[in-house]
């Protein structure tokens, strides 16, 4: 069961991250690359892991592509050229390097999935990563600043 | 039975399709929606890697959270940095930006 769903999921996930790069209409491309992102949503929830579900939803499901879509509009660039023929030949030898990378991981095949409850993670964020957690708030502010600073119009 | 590799494999069919895309996108959101798709490959690895072989700690699971986090900065200085080029070029294409002005 959690095996067809697991296929359905990565499945979908994967043709919509290679129509996501591939299509030349950007806003298909950030709309797939949404859905994308949902399923990855779906495969967290698969792992037992409700809390990264929910950020994955919220942040990266919604408030990113919303981001993106602003961002095509504003610089009014709604197709992407297609590739140079040197450009595809390094990109699917890049692609084949990653394969290749990743080979050894198809091995690891025992193991059962730990269910982590928000609670526990939220523990864990706080106790053992406190230091962490603090820089990423000040990292989001610095983020939201630099920002603002640097898509202000500049006067005259 | 769903295992480790499987969650391990779909991550980097993720990241080959992340990197195909940085290396062949020629507008710069595209790009920058492919480091997207390379992040997230990054952090499903984390992820599953602590829901299969951490079962008290889940500091994989901590550190998806940060990539998420990093993530959305780095994607809005990004978009704030092409808001310039735009201004200043009227493109978003790594032609525009193929030469280097004061």
């Amino acid at each position: 069961m959690s095996l067809t769903a697991f296929y359905a999921l990565a499945a979908f996930a994967l043709v919509f991250a290679i129509f996501a790069v591939t299509t030349a209409n950007m806003v298909r491309a950030a709309f797939s690359l949404a859905i994308t992102f949902f399923l990855i949503a779906g495969l967290y929830l698969l792992l037992g892991s409700p809390a990264l579900a929910a950020i994955q939803f919220m942040v990266n499901a919604s408030a990113i592509p919303i981001m993106t879509l602003f961002i095509i509009m504003m610089t009014q660039s709604r197709s992407s050229a297609g590739p140079r023929t040197w450009q595809i030949a390094a990109g699917l030898l890049a692609a084949a390097a990653a394969l290749v990378f990743f080979k050894g991981a198809v091995g690891h095949g025992d193991g059962q999935i730990t269910p982590v409850s928000p609670e526990t993670l939220g523990v864990n964020l706080l106790q053992a990563a406190l230091l962490l957690f603090e820089v990423a708030s000040v990292l989001l502010l610095l983020a939201m600043v630099g920002a603002i600073v640097l898509a202000r119009r500049r006067a005259g | 039975m769903v295992t480790l590799g499987h969650f391990l494999l779909l991550s980097g069919l993720l990241m080959a399709v992340g990197l195909y895309g940085v290396l062949t996108r020629r507008n710069l959101i595209a790009v920058l929606m492919s480091v997207e798709i390379l992040l997230n490959a990054a952090a499903l690895a984390f992820a599953s890697v602590a829901a299969f072989r951490d079962p008290h700690l889940f500091a994989g699971q901590v550190f998806a959270l940060f990539v998420i986090v990093v993530a959305a900065a780095e994607l809005s200085i990004g978009f704030a940095i092409l808001l310039n080029v735009y201004r200043t070029h009227g493109a978003v294409t790594d032609d525009a930006i193929s030469e280097m002005r004061g």
